[in-house]
C-alpha cells in the first residue's frame, strides 16, 4: 500500500475517464485534501498515506461524466450504498481500491501536539507518525489518534473494485465491538442522555458542515432544513432548532448511514454528529440484519418491508 | 498611572471576576475539545492557549437577534379593523470581550466600515459595539492555517482593539490603546508593567516573524480576466463541498438574511446569519439563482474579501487571516492559495503541502 | 374535560383517513367517554406520517404523540402501514437515545369498527402521559 501503486493505478485508469478523484497534500503537513487528476502531469502531486482521511466518494453522485476514484474499505461502502440506492451508474465509475490499515484524525494529532502550527510530519512503517511543531518533535501511535471508525474497522480492504493496490487483508478487530460504543450509552440513564446532547448540540453553529460531507446526503440544496415552505426549522438560534436539525439528519440517513465517520470529521464544533446514525445503524443490524453499504444487492431498510416483521412486536400501552 | 500594566498570571481569574462586576465577560472556554467565548461563570473552564474555534463575533453580531416582535390585535369594536402592534428592544448589556486574538479584534473594525461608518448606522450593531470592551491577547505563536501578517495584521495588532495582553514570563503585560481601556489599568490586580514592555515587545516580535506569510512578495494583484474566468474556479473549487462552515467561522463575515418567524398573528422580525456558500443566499422567489454553483459561490466570498470590498472601503481587505476558514474546512480549501492563484501564480511560498514522507 | 383530574395535557394524534380516523368517529357516534387531552390530526395513511411528524410536536410542545393506523394487511394502500410501523419502530428505539421518555410515543393499530379500543388507546395513552407528567416547562402564560 504504497503512493507508488496507487498513481501506477491512476495512470492505468486515466485515459477511460474524465478525472480520477484522489488526495494530495493539503495546506500543512497534517492536511490531505481532495483532487481531480485529469492530466497525467497531475499525477505526481498525488498521495496516498493515513492523511488521506476523507471519504471522496462523497463527490460520485454529481459527477455527470465517467470517473475513476481512489478508496479505502470504508469508503467502498458509500459506492456499495450508492449502487443499492442507483444513485450512481456504476459502468461510469471506476474504482481504484486501497486496503487500508487506518487513518489519522487530524484533530487527535492537534490534540496532542497543544494545536501547535505542523512545521513537518512523517510516517515510519511501523504505523506512527512524527509531527514536528515550533515546540519540538512528537511521535505518535497512528492506532491512538485514528478516528473511533478505524479501532472496529470490519472492512480494511474495499467490498468493490476494479483495480487494487495493494494485497487484501483482512479485519483483526471483533464483530461485536462495532456498537460497543452505542450499547454504553444506551445503559446511561434518560436524564444523562438528555444533558449529553443538550451539552454537544448547543455548540452546533448551524453551518452544516456534516450535512454537505455526508455522502448519504443527496438533497442537498433542497434540503428541508432550509426551505421556508414547509417551514421545519426557523432562522433562531435555540437549542431546539439545533435539536431539530440534527434529527432531520438523522432520520433522513436511517439505515442508510455507511458510518464513515465525515459528519464527526468535518465538524468545526467538534459535535459527535455521527452518533445518533450509529445508534439506528445498530437498531437496524438487530431489528432486520442489517447493515449498511456491504452488499450491492440489498435493499435498505427502509425502502421495503415484511408482511410479517419477525423481530417487531406490537407496543402495549 | 503608568501607561503599561502587568496582571500576573494567577490572579487572571481575579481579574475577571472584577471586570465582571459591572458587565457580562465572555471569555474563551474549553468545552470538550473546542474553545468557544462563553459569559464568565466560576464553572467556566477558562483557555488562553489557542484561539477559539468560533471568533467572538456573535457577541457583538448575534449569529441571530430579534430586530423587533410584533402582533396583529384586533379591534375590540371592530373585528374587521387590524392593528400591528410592534416592539423594539436593543438588548446590549455593558460587555467586555476577554481573551480574543487581535484578528478577531481586527474583524470589528471591518464590520465598522459596514455597520457604523455610514449614513444609516445600524442601531443594533453600534450600541452593542460601543458597549463592548475588547481585550485581546496577543498569539505567542502562528496556529494552522495562520496568516494574518499577509493580510497587513500581525499577532500583536491593535487594530479594534481597546487594550491588549501579551503573554511573558509568569504573567502578562497590559498595553492600553483607547482611553475605553485605559481603564483596567486601574483594576487592583493590575500591577505596574512599564519596565518589562520590552520583553513583550520582544515576544510581540518574534511571534510576527514566525507566522507564514503566503503574499510575501507584497499582495497580488488579482487579474481580472483570470477572475471572471470560469474554468478557474471550476477547477480551484471542484473539492468545496459548500457548506457555511467558513462563513460561519469567519470574523470578517457579515451577510446576513432578514425573516419573519411567527405563529397566530405573533412573531418576531429576525435578523440571523447566512452565508453565500449556501444555495439558498441568492435564491430568487421566482425559482432563478444567479448563483447556482458552488464555484460561482466561492468566488463571490474571495470576490467580497479581496475585489468588492476594498474597492469600496479604500482598499480595505475583508479578510484577517485567522485562518479559521483554512483550518477547519472539511476539505482544507486554502482562500491564500486561491488569491495567490488570482494573481497570476504569485510568488508561491515554499509549501510544506504533501510534505508528509511515506513508505 | 380531562378523565383525570389535572391539568390538560398536550397530545397528538396522527391518525388515517380510512381506519382509525373512523374509529375515533365510532367512539364519538357510541359515545364512549375519553379524555380530550389529544388533538387529532387526520393524514390520508399511517405511511404518510414522517418519523420527524412526531421529533418536532415532541420538541415544540407536545408532551405526547400518538400514531395509529390499519391493522396491518388491511391498508386501503395495501403497504402505506408496512412501511409505517419499521419507520415508527425505528424512531421509538432512537428516542431515549436523544433523552426523550420512549413512552410518550405511542403507535398501534386501530380499524374503523373499533371504537371501543379507540377509547381504550386514548385513555390508557392519556393517563400514562399524566403519570409521567408534562414533557416542557409550561409558561404561565400558556394554557
Amino acid at each position: 500500500m504504497s503512493t507508488e501503486k496507487v498513481k501506477e493505478a491512476i495512470a492505468k485508469v486515466l485515459p477511460d475517464v474524465e478525472t480520477v478523484i484522489c488526495w494530495q497534500g493539503g495546506f500543512d503537513a497534517i492536511h490531505a485534501t481532495p483532487c481531480f487528476v485529469s492530466s497525467p502531469e497531475q499525477i505526481d502531486k498525488v498521495i496516498w498515506s493515513p492523511l488521506c482521511a476523507q471519504n471522496l466518494a462523497s463527490y460520485l453522485p454529481s459527477m455527470k461524466k465517467k470517473v475513476g476514484i481512489v478508496v479505502k474499505g470504508c469508503d467502498s461502502r458509500t459506492i456499495v450504498q450508492y449502487m443499492q440506492e442507483g444513485l450512481i451508474d456504476r459502468e461510469k465509475v471506476v474504482i481504484i481500491g486501497i486496503p487500508c490499515t487506518g487513518v489519522v484524525s487530524v484533530k487527535k494529532i492537534l490534540k496532542e501536539i497543544g494545536h501547535e502550527a505542523v512545521l513537518d510530519a512523517s510516517f515510519d512503517g511501523s504505523g506512527s507518525i512524527t509531527v514536528r511543531t515550533p515546540k519540538g518533535e512528537k511521535t505518535l501511535a497512528i492506532a491512538d489518534v485514528c478516528p473511533d471508525k478505524c479501532r472496529t474497522c470490519q472492512y480494511p480492504t474495499p467490498l468493490v473494485y476494479d483495480h487494487l493496490a495493494g494485497d487484501p487483508i483482512t479485519s483483526d478487530k471483533p464483530k461485536e465491538s462495532v456498537y460497543q460504543d452505542i450499547r454504553e450509552f444506551d445503559a446511561k440513564t434518560l436524564e444523562e442522555r438528555k444533558a449529553y446532547w443538550e451539552k454537544e448540540l448547543d455548540r452546533c453553529i448551524r453551518c452544516y458542515a456534516c450535512r454537505n460531507a455526508c455522502p448519504m446526503c443527496v438533497c442537498q440544496d433542497s434540503c428541508i432544513a432550509e426551505t421556508r415552505e414547509p417551514h421545519w426549522i426557523s432562522q433562531k438560534l435555540s437549542l431546539q432548532e439545533k435539536f431539530m436539525f440534527h434529527m432531520i439528519h438523522a432520520l433522513h440517513l436511517a439505515g442508510r448511514c455507511v458510518e464513515c465517520g465525515e459528519c464527526d470529521r468535518v465538524c468545526p464544533m467538534d459535535i459527535p454528529v455521527s452518533k445518533m446514525k450509529k445508534k439506528i445503524n445498530a437498531e437496524m443490524k438487530e431489528l432486520f440484519n442489517y447493515e449498511t453499504g456491504v452488499n450491492p444487492d440489498d435493499k435498505p431498510p427502509m425502502f421495503t418491508f415484511n408482511v410479517d416483521e419477525v423481530k417487531i412486536k406490537e407496543h402495549k400501552l | 498611572m503608568p501607561d503599561t500594566g502587568y496582571l500576573p498570571k494567577e490572579k487572571v481569574k481575579d481579574f475577571i471576576r472584577e471586570l465582571a462586576k459591572d458587565a457580562i465577560v465572555h471569555v474563551p472556554c474549553l468545552e470538550g475539545e473546542t474553545v468557544v467565548f462563553r459569559p464568565f461563570s466560576e464553572d467556566r473552564e477558562l483557555c488562553l492557549e489557542r484561539p477559539a474555534n468560533t471568533p467572538p463575533k456573535s457577541i457583538i453580531y448575534p449569529q441571530s437577534e430579534t430586530l423587533f416582535s410584533f402582533e396583529h390585535k384586533k379591534d375590540p369594536e371592530d373585528h374587521q379593523k387590524m392593528s400591528v402592534e410592534l416592539k423594539v428592544d436593543i438588548d446590549a448589556p455593558g460587555t467586555v470581550i476577554f481573551g480574543a486574538r487581535p484578528c478577531d479584534a481586527r474583524g470589528f473594525v471591518i464590520y465598522d466600515r459596514v455597520f457604523i461608518d455610514t449614513d444609516t448606522p445600524d442601531p443594533y450593531y453600534k450600541k452593542r459595539r460601543e458597549n463592548t470592551l475588547v481585550v485581546t491577547l496577543s498569539c505567542a505563536a502562528p496556529f494552522p492555517g495562520c496568516f494574518c501578517v499577509g493580510v497587513g495584521g500581525s499577532p500583536a495588532g491593535k487594530e479594534g482593539t481597546d487594550a491588549m495582553l501579551t503573554e511573558i514570563a509568569g504573567g502578562y503585560i497590559v498595553e492600553p490603546v483607547t482611553e475605553k481601556g485605559k481603564a483596567i489599568l486601574n483594576k487592583p490586580m493590575v500591577e505596574d508593567g512599564s519596565t518589562r514592555l520590552k520583553d513583550a515587545q520582544q515576544a510581540q516580535q518574534k511571534a510576527h516573524e514566525a507566522v507564514k506569510n503566503p503574499f510575501a512578495g507584497g499582495m497580488p494583484n488579482i487579474s481580472p480576466e483570470l477572475f471572471d474566468a470560469d474554468p478557474f474556479w471550476e477547477q480551484a473549487l471542484s473539492k468545496c463541498v459548500s457548506c457555511g462552515a467558513c462563513t460561519y467561522l469567519c470574523p470578517t463575515c457579515y451577510c446576513f438574511n432578514i425573516t419573519d418567524e411567527q405563529v397566530y398573528g405573533k412573531g418576531e422580525r429576525i435578523r440571523s446569519w447566512d452565508a453565500c456558500m449556501f444555495f439558498h443566499f441568492t435564491l430568487e422567489a421566482s425559482t432563478h439563482n444567479p448563483r447556482p454553483t458552488k464555484f460561482q459561490r466561492f468566488k463571490n466570498r474571495v470576490g467580497h474579501k479581496f475585489v468588492y470590498y476594498p474597492e469600496k472601503y479604500e482598499g480595505a481587505i475583508a479578510c484577517c487571516g485567522c485562518g479559521r476558514c483554512i483550518r477547519y474546512c472539511p476539505v482544507s480549501v486554502d482562500i491564500s492559495e486561491i488569491v495567490n492563484d488570482l494573481g497570476g501564480g504569485g510568488k508561491k511560498e515554499q509549501q510544506p503541502a504533501g510534505s508528509a514522507k511515506n513508505d | 374535560m380531562s378523565v383525570v383530574a389535572e391539568k390538560e395535557l398536550r397530545v397528538v394524534g396522527f391518525l388515517c383517513n380510512w381506519c382509525s380516523y373512523g374509529g375515533a368517529d365510532t367512539a364519538g357516534v357510541a359515545r364512549f367517554k375519553q379524555p380530550t387531552d389529544l388533538r387529532i390530526i387526520r393524514v390520508p395513511c399511517s405511511g404518510r406520517v414522517d418519523p420527524l411528524f412526531v421529533v418536532k410536536a415532541l420538541l415544540t410542545g407536545a408532551d405526547g404523540v400518538l400514531v395509529s393506523g390499519c391493522h396491518p394487511r388491511d391498508c386501503h394502500y395495501t403497504d402505506g402501514n408496512f412501511y409505517a410501523r419499521r419507520r415508527l419502530e425505528m424512531l421509538k428505539r432512537l428516542l431515549p437515545f436523544i433523552g426523550i421518555d420512549e413512552r410518550r410515543f405511542h403507535y398501534t393499530w386501530v380499524s374503523a369498527s373499533e371504537g371501543q379500543k379507540w377509547q381504550q388507546v386514548v385513555a390508557g395513552f392519556t393517563n400514562r402521559l399524566h403519570q409521567l407528567g408534562p414533557l416542557h416547562a409550561k409558561k404561565e402564560n400558556e394554557g
